[in-house]
């Protein structure tokens, strides 16, 4: 019964679900990448290369999808960028885990175990290995970062000190990432485009703050104009309203303005309050007090050379009227984000009238450069020269494009720009542990004698499966796919092995526990037998290669800067990066550490190559089977440069280009990368993390079961929401 | 069913160029375009099937936003088409047309849509930068010291929108009247920036196109009842006016949030007429002589004014207040009381006037931009895309203002600049490809698609079946009639090239436009004498021209450029 209404949430089928994913994403990657064209119920065409957007688009059904989908927006929701990747990347851990399963069902087919049974292990199975991703995720992933990966890192910064970024650099990074978001006739528009916004809007006083404003308000800073060729874009000093002037009076010199969010006409009776009228002279009095009252208020605000009136709400005519007299010009109906907008700029506050006449100064006017209608296309705004008192200095875009849809992504792409911006001005931090290097291996030696099991047989079979791998990946100087088959040819030899040993099958879902355990029992153990091992694990310690010095308890800092020199675009710039030690118990150090803002590396799969070599050499140190997990993560981290160079051919093709980068690896020169173009590593990181998140939750899951709610219910429930 | 109802997946198609269903839309809306397109184009009828309106046209305004198309990519090209019409009112067949033939030609190639668009693009670079150099061979200078080529614009406008059913002393007439409502909505003494006054066109339906006229200031309906009652002023010196904004109808303004309790007899409308009149008092002692009202005037309130000899005319509507406020010279009033002299305008005079069957009020101005076009033509369809042209020529002269450069006309723009084309690009690849990863036979294949969709454009001229010649010195456009003679002398049969700049008398040759023929220089550097002698040119507007070949490429790239269509079924 259960069957019909739930399915296996194996990696079988949310491989399915991210392949089809990945078809449509991948079309969009990279500078080849191409438009897709997507419609909404209400009939807006939109077009887009922007990865959340489509997914969102597709309004999948399929449960795993989507969770992967909230699992790609939240992650959207805090970078703003790298969702195509995302589903590449999350679907080649996916096949590397699906080859594993299809090896090892070969070897449980030959048992006759019931299928139910089969499933059940291999969801236990399944739940290891995500835990095996999580301890990885916490604790290695962020370590290989920090000790291998960052001195490959450039900064964007010509001085790392005071975070200024000189232009060349800003625009490698920015047409890099403009390739992958807008048409390939535009990009180099819109990126220079953006360039000008960003020297526009900043000065060198400026700091993140300003990336923030505009990420918060992008809305209000952009206008669209449809019917004009892209190339007629361009930016404005000053802030448009998207609103025409209810009144306006052209002004010469001081241009002083206010900002009211009430109407100014004292209202006839107040909310909430009854006003007994005895006669019709008591009306006419009162409509004549409110006449009055209003006419005073106005002539009050002209008194103080106040020009320009913005207000949240509607005015009443009177009010406008009386405006007008009075030579003030006034923009109604403005919305909050603008007010709050405005606000942020000038730090004005808003203007209360039934005060205003009490004050015989007007304390919170702001002067304005100038005011003045815009026509853009036979459409009115209003065009302020805010004078700011922050560090950012009012600028707006005008995006001009032949239809809706076109600006539209063009928007998104500038938003998504200023949000990489803002990341990449940050410094993210690496949080891991680390077993002070080699001693891991040694340590889990230790466990394996300790507990006595026979492990150590599975084990060597597994490692005598998955060791050529990495060695053959090197080794083999034309393509990945050979070498998959060579696994499969070496797997192909494990199953004759497996035959032979009967009782193999049954301790092989226990393989993965082993592994994730085994950096708990370590700690316990360790900690049992605290005395005894003292004395060797200082010895270890002194022995390890990075030479930190750890005594019992104590907390050692010590800081490394500027560790690395590094070069852009002929400009020396030096990286600060800072450890900060902190030793917890005996067996395994926390470490933090950070990826200093600012950190790029060049475009065209340089981050995933070089994360793939050091993963690849740091499984090789490790425990077999924790090798298993690392070598699926390093191995699917080429799944993007492999996209990438798809339409490549001859010396730049993919495998061309890797051998040439993992040779410079092994030789310790600079690798060089045929495009021009940096991306930010901050990003790239907080991707893999949000990628194996979401794969541990894939993993964790064992049984999707629908549940058919009958309508009439829901009709009912919803009834009763209504009364 | 309920509301909460899940929303069903999106359909997801890959390489949506490729699929038939696609083809045959693309292809179905070209024949509607091209068959519209120029003078002798054909019109099309618009209806909805359950009756009601009629729309009989040939503009691509008027048609494709009557048009419901419902494939994505459809959507993609009309909308761009009507944004480029709305935003310059010409040229959107042209666009239309031109885009399809783009798509159409490059999908017959099968290049890769990397270098097909970024030749496009080259390309698109190419005809711009050579439209706007100086020794562009197609295009002429504007003068605005004499109307010659100004009429002439507006006429090349007129007649290729066939649907006006004019015949051609009234398109004589209609194109003097939108000249001369363009002249008078430039201010007289202008320095430095100009704002443009507005034309305003009256309906008239139902006279003959030749009553069509232009007065200077704003004409107001009216029923001839209220035109009775209005009493004749006889004053030598401009009339004070008043424009209120705010309602004179003796309803009681907002009260605010609050409850209002009223005491047994107090009854607040007679407080508010009460307000009303003094009101009228105040206008009559500040000796206005005009009350305009936007909203409703309180009948007592009209009857006080028309007794102090003040004209009160109420339901102006919003549409003519700010046209009024600008004729006038005042300030919109929404106060009932006080009111700041200041405030007042004037106008030069006050009339009636009857047209047709119609009767106005006419308001003189002093001096002001403001002017009415009274439009007459036969039938409402007819008169509908009437207005539609005229609007569209007052919008071409504003444009051509702001930049005085004509393009020639008749389809000797397209072909010159084809010829223009191929032999750039035959005789000097290199300097297009500079550091591009294309290659010359790409460039070569890129570039006859081009050109071949520049010379479609203007085959779609032709809807009689005649042929299209093009001369090898000019690279202009020669028609010739479907049942002419074969073997003939050409001068014999050509008189005339599509925009009229040069004749057969000259020693030309030519050949069949859609012909192969070797890649010649068209001659550049337009004469101004020649230009001077001819008198009856066809011109077609740069800016709207220029935009509208930016437009249908940048569009035509978009569409080749989709590799996916995700179509929101909910």
């Amino acid at each position: 019964m259960l069957s019909s209404m739930a399915a296996a949430g194996s990696v079988t089928a949310a491989l399915q679900v991210t392949e089809v994913l990945e078809a449509i994403v991948s079309c969009c990657v990279g500078p080849e990448g191409r438009q897709v064209l997507c419609t909404k119920p209400t009939g807006e065409v939109l077009l887009s290369r922007n990865g959340g957007r489509l997914l969102e688009a597709l309004h999948l059904e399929h449960p795993i999808a989507r969770m992967i989908v909230d699992c790609v927006s939240s992650h959207l929701k805090k970078t703003g960028d790298g969702a195509k990747t995302f589903i590449i990347y999350l679907c080649h851990l996916l096949r590397g885990l699906h080859s594993i399963t299809e090896k090892e069902k070969d070897s449980l087919m030959c048992e006759n175990i019931q299928t139910y049974g089969r499933h059940w292990k291999n969801c236990c199975q399944w739940k290891f290995i995500s835990q095996a991703l999580l301890t990885f995720q916490t604790q290695v992933l962020d370590g290989i970062m920090d000790q291998y990966l960052s001195r490959h890192f450039l900064s964007i910064f010509s001085s790392a000190k005071e975070k200024t970024l000189c232009r060349s650099s800003l625009e490698l990074l920015l047409e890099a990432y403009f390739c992958g978001r807008v048409g390939r006739n535009n990009h180099k528009f819109i990126s220079q485009l953006m360039c000008d916004y960003f020297f526009k809007c900043t000065t060198c006083k400026s700091g993140t703050d300003v990336f923030e404003l505009v990420d918060d308000c992008f809305v209000e800073l952009n206008v669209g104009v449809t019917g004009l060729p892209v190339s007629d874009s361009r930016i404005i000093a000053g802030l448009v309203l998207q609103k025409d002037f209810s009144r306006y009076c052209p002004a010469d010199g001081d241009i002083r303005m206010v900002i009211v969010t009430e109407t100014i006409q004292p209202l006839f009776s107040a909310s909430g309050s009854e006003f007994i009228l005895n006669s019709e002279a008591q009306f006419q009095t009162s409509q004549f007090w409110i006449m009055e009252k209003t006419k005073a208020i106005m002539k009050h605000l002209c008194s103080q050379n106040v020009t320009l009136l913005l207000s949240s709400v509607r005015q009443p005519d009177l009010v406008i009227y009386y405006a007008g007299v009075n030579g003030i010009s006034v923009v109604e109906c403005l919305s909050s984000e603008e007010i709050s907008l405005i606000q942020r700029i000038i730090g004005l506050s808003p203007f209360v009238p039934l005060h205003a006449l009490s004050q015989c100064e007007i304390s919170n006017t702001a002067l304005v450069k100038f005011c003045k209608p815009l026509i853009l296309r036979s459409r009115r705004y209003v065009h302020l020269g805010l004078i700011s008192t922050c560090t950012f200095i009012p600028h707006c875009i005008v995006l001009c494009g032949p239809v809706q849809g076109l600006i539209k992504q063009h928007e998104d792409a500038l938003h998504g720009a200023f949000k990489m911006l803002r990341q990449l001005f940050k410094d993210l931090d690496l949080n891991y542990v680390t077993q002070a290097n080699d001693q891991s291996d040694t340590a889990s030696l230790f466990i394996c004698k300790n507990s006595g099991e026979s492990y150590k047989v599975p084990d060597a079979r597994n490692g005598s499966i998955q060791k050529p791998y990495p060695d053959t990946v090197i080794e083999n100087k034309d393509e990945l796919e050979k070498t998959q088959t060579y696994l499969k040819a070496y797997s192909n030899l494990a199953i004759s092995d497996v035959e032979l040993e009967t009782y193999i099958p049954y301790s092989i879902p226990k393989l993965t526990p082993a592994d994730t355990f085994q950096t708990d029992e370590t700690l316990r153990c360790l900690s049992l037998e605290k005395n005894r091992l003292i004395g060797d694990y200082e010895a270890l310690l002194k022995s390890s290669s990075t030479a930190y010095s750890t005594r019992g308890n104590n907390r050692i800092e010590i800081c490394y800067e500027n560790l690395q020199v590094t070069n852009i675009t002929g400009k020396g710039g030096l990286l600060p990066v800072s450890f900060k030690l902190q030793n917890m118990g005996t067996s395994q150090s926390y470490l933090s550490s950070s990826v200093p803002a600012g950190c790029v590396l060049p475009v065209g799969g340089n981050f995933e190559i070089l994360l793939h070599y050091y993963l690849l050499n740091y499984a090789k140190k490790c425990h077999q089977s924790e090798e298993t997990v690392v070598s699926i993560i390093a191995n699917a981290l080429l799944g993007i440069p492999k996209v990438l160079y798809k339409s490549k051919t001859g010396k730049d093709s993919f495998p061309h280009m890797y051998i040439r980068a993992v040779h410079a690896l092994q030789t310790n020169e600079p690798i060089v990368s045929s495009q021009a173009g940096l991306e930010s590593v901050t990003g790239k990181c907080q991707l893999l993390t949000s990628v194996l998140q979401c794969l541990t939750k894939i993993l964790t899951i064992d049984l999707v079961i629908t549940v058919k709610r009958h309508p009439q219910k829901v009709h009912s429930q919803d009834s009763e929401d209504e009364l | 069913m309920s509301r909460l109802d899940a929303k069903k997946p999106s359909l997801c198609k890959s390489e949506p160029l490729t699929s038939e269903r696609v083809r045959t839309t693309l292809s179905v809306l070209k024949r509607i375009v091209t068959s519209c397109y120029g003078p002798s184009g054909r019109l099309k009828q618009l209806h909805n099937g359950s009756g009601g309106y009629v729309c009989t046209t040939s503009q691509s305004s008027a048609l494709l936003s009557h048009l419901s198309v419902t494939h994505p990519i459809l959507k993609i090209l009309t909308a761009s088409v009507q944004n480029h019409v709305s935003s310059f009112s010409d040229c959107g067949l042209f666009t239309a047309i031109l885009c399809c033939n783009l798509i159409e030609n490059v999908q017959r190639l099968g290049l890769t849509p990397t270098s097909v668009i970024r030749l496009n693009t080259h390309l698109l670079s190419l005809c711009i930068s050579y439209l706007k150099s100086e020794t562009c061979g197609c295009r002429i200078p504007v003068d605005f010291s004499s109307t010659q080529i100004l009429l002439c614009l507006v006429r090349s406008i007129l007649t290729s929108k066939p649907a006006c059913t004019l015949t051609r002393a009234e398109t004589e007439h209609i194109s003097a009247l939108i000249l001369r409502a363009f002249l008078l909505t430039i201010p007289e003494n202008a320095e430095g920036h100009i704002i443009l006054g507005k034309c305003l066109i009256v309906p008239l339906k139902g006279q003959r196109v030749i009553d069509s006229t232009v007065l200077p200031g704003i004409l107001i309906e009216m029923s001839d009842v209220q035109l009775m009652r209005l009493l004749p002023i006889k004053k030598s010196a401009a009339l004070k006016v008043a424009l209120f904004c705010t309602t004179l109808s003796g309803d009681i303004s907002d009260t605010g949030e609050g409850t209002v309790v009223l005491s047994y007899g107090v009854s607040l409308e007679n407080a508010v007429l009460d307000q009303l009149l003094n009101l009228g008092r105040q206008l009559v002692s500040d000796h206005v002589d005009l009350v305009l009202c936007q909203k409703v005037i309180h009948p007592s309130l009209k009857q006080f004014l028309n007794m102090h000899r003040v004209i009160a005319i109420d339901r102006i509507g919003v549409t003519l207040m700010e046209p009024l406020t600008k004729m006038t010279g005042t300030q919109p009033i929404g106060s009932l009381g006080s009111i700041s002299p200041n405030s007042y305008g004037s106008v030069k005079d006050v009339c009636t006037a009857k047209f047709g069957s119609k009767h106005f009020v006419h308001l003189i101005p002093n001096e002001a931009t403001i002017c009415s076009l009274l439009l007459c033509n036969r039938n409402d369809a007819a008169w509908d895309e009437l207005k539609l042209t005229c609007q569209a020529a007052l919008h071409v002269l504003q444009l051509t203002l702001k930049e005085p450069w004509a393009l020639l006309g008749g389809g000797c723009t397209e072909t010159h600049l084809a010829a223009y084309i191929r032999h750039k690009t035959h005789n000097n690849p290199e300097s297009i490809l500079k550091d591009d990863e294309c290659t010359q036979t790409e460039l070569q294949l890129i570039a006859e698609a081009f050109c071949s969709a520049l010379e479609s454009v203007v085959g779609s001229l032709e809807h009689d079946g005649g042929e299209i010649l093009t001369d090898m010195k000019y690279g202009h456009l020669w028609s010739v009639q479907a049942d002419s003679p074969c073997l003939v002398n050409w001068p014999d049969l050509l008189s005339q090239c599509g925009c009229g700049l040069y004749n057969s008398r000259e020693e030309l040759s030519w050949s069949f436009l859609r012909s192969t023929h070797h890649p010649f220089v068209p001659q550049t550097c337009l004469s101004h004498e020649a230009v001077g002698s001819v008198s009856n040119l066809t011109l077609d507007c740069l800016t709207a021209k220029l935009s509208g070949l930016q437009v249908a490429v940048e569009t035509a790239n978009l569409i080749l450029d989709l590799s996916y269509v995700i179509e929101d079924t909910n």
